[in-house]
């Protein structure tokens, strides 16, 4: 697009948004360093916490007696059907969702020639479920 | 008025401004009311399974999408704090789907939202429980012994503790990203966790888990105007798809910031920040000593420039500190989020740690 006569008011106004919040972070940066501010802040967001924390017991002691679940326990029984759930995927059959698995004998793309043309070591054998806890370092390698 | 026609035939841009301006308020308007009653977006769509849940921790396997993988399996460590589908946001841009296309297996430790049972896990509890069971599953799952760990930011942390406590294990290469190490550099959260501002451990004995809104605002609090400004830059972009479309997601993100464990969030609190325990050398876990001397695999570190919350020189030591002959340290720009997901990340850091991995994952 050719270059304009006038100035453009909204790209003028973006780039005071965007100065605005630069200043007001440097500035908010500047005086969390104080204690004092730090301190405040502290005592404000406990003060709000706690204020919270009343809010949503009332609101429980209150859902208890109309005998209405809250969220937080709806959100529990939903984590929890989730865990059966993902129980239940566990037992089905390996067959149900194919995983692939592809052979692990890929090489760099900028490898060297001798090394592309190098017999690719066999694809590892899957592991019994009874697999050892071995950590061993493997031979040669720094 | 006559004159004004005369102008705008004279500023053909003037002209293409303005109809592009009436376009886009159109456009805001109709997207507004869509916005409004619109599902959260999907995010985190790459096909995984689910090897393991336990609690907090959640082990995935992405399914693999190349012919052929790497020998050595990656396993990413994602922060207690914030959900791993930041680096699978969507198609296109996803680090995760970049790995799978460019041939890594690549398996990740995912955390939720602590339960009331778990609220005195430390992080003794993640690296020498939660970390080295995991590795042990993805040798199960994968068949191989060797593994490459990859940590973002506090996952970073606690990959270098790990890795640290168990030099002569299993892992071959650790990549992290934005790690902190000197956290005295973390001038803002010292100071808000400072021991005349905050008393931990009554906050802690009163809370149990930390709530995700407390957690919240302490990363809000290092940026406080950026909340509402990203409000207007929204509004502003209203008429984008693709701006609203990224937006949504980091907005669902940071909205799901987990609540976290008091126990982590104490030791935290008391003898990283206020401490800065690991970077001197005094961090104990188990009753061992945590030296970052003892890393000697390979290391890449990718800081970001500009990150508000792990500064350059807060993370800086890592690279001084290892043992490691083969160690790399890359500053790139962007923010702490910006350098893993976005286009600056699919540009420059993806990029780079493919560069960087898969000659070291044969």
């Amino acid at each position: 697009m050719a270059s304009s006569l006038f100035l453009d008011p909204l790209q003028l106004w973006r780039e005071a948004v965007n100065k605005l919040e630069n200043d007001v972070n440097a500035l908010a940066t500047g005086s969390m360093k104080s204690q004092e501010v730090a301190r405040s802040l502290q005592q404000f967001s406990t003060v709000s916490l706690g204020m919270q924390q009343v809010l949503e017991k009332a609101i429980e002691a209150y859902l208890r007696r109309a005998n209405l679940p809250s969220r937080k326990e709806l959100e529990a029984v939903a984590e929890t059907l989730q865990r059966i759930e993902h129980k239940i995927d566990q037992l089905l059959p390996a067959e149900a969702v194919p995983v692939p698995r592809p052979a692990r004998t890929r090489r760099p793309q900028g490898a060297a020639p001798a090394a592309a043309a190098a017999p690719a070591p066999a694809p590892a054998p899957r592991p019994a479920r009874t697999r050892g806890r071995s950590t061993t370092r493997r031979a040669g390698k720094p | 008025m006559a004159t004004n026609v005369k102008e705008r035939d004279a500023d053909p841009a003037l002209a293409e401004r303005l109809r592009l301006e009436v376009e886009r308020a159109f456009q805001r308007s109709l997207k507004g009311f869509e916005l409004l009653g619109a599902p959260p977006p999907t995010v985190g769509r790459t096909p995984k399974t689910v090897l393991h849940r336990r609690g907090t921790l959640e082990l995935v396997h992405y399914h693999a999408v190349a012919d052929e993988v790497y020998r050595i399996p990656l396993l990413i460590v994602m922060a207690p704090t914030n959900k791993g589908y930041i680096l699978d946001l969507a198609p296109g841009q996803s680090l995760i789907e970049f790995l799978l296309q460019r041939g890594y297996d690549v398996y990740m430790i995912d955390w939720h939202a602590p339960a009331p049972h778990e609220r005195d896990l430390k992080i003794d509890n993640y690296v020498l429980d939660f970390i080295p069971d995991c590795i042990r599953r993805v040798q199960q799952d994968s068949g191989e012994e060797d593994i490459n760990l990859i940590g973002y930011c506090a996952g970073g942390m606690l990959s270098v503790i790990y890795q640290s406590l168990h030099a002569d294990g299993p892992v071959r290469n650790l990549a992290c990203f934005t790690t902190p190490i000197d956290f005295s550099k973390m001038e803002l959260f010292r100071s808000m966790a400072g021991e005349k501002a905050f008393d931990v451990d009554a906050f802690v004995e009163k809370n149990g888990i930390v709530p995700a809104d407390v957690v919240a605002s302490g990363f809000e609090a290092l940026r406080p105007a950026s909340r509402i400004a990203s409000q207007i830059k929204l509004w502003d972009n209203l008429w984008n798809d693709q701006f609203v479309k990224g937006f949504r997601m980091m907005e669902r993100w940071g909205n799901e910031t987990l609540p976290l464990p008091g126990g982590y969030f104490r030791q935290t609190t008391r003898e990283l920040l206020r401490g800065n325990a690991l970077y001197e050398g005094t961090l104990r876990i188990g009753g061992r000593p945590v030296d970052l001397g003892n890393i000697t695999v390979p290391l890449l570190h990718v800081v970001a420039q500009y990150d508000h919350i792990v500064p350059p020189a807060c993370a800086a030591p890592l690279v001084q500190r290892v043992g490691s002959a083969d160690k790399e340290e890359v500053v790139l720009p962007g923010g702490h989020v910006s350098i893993a997901a976005g286009p600056n990340a699919v540009k420059r850091m993806w990029p780079k740690l493919d560069a960087w991995l898969e000659e070291r994952s044969v």
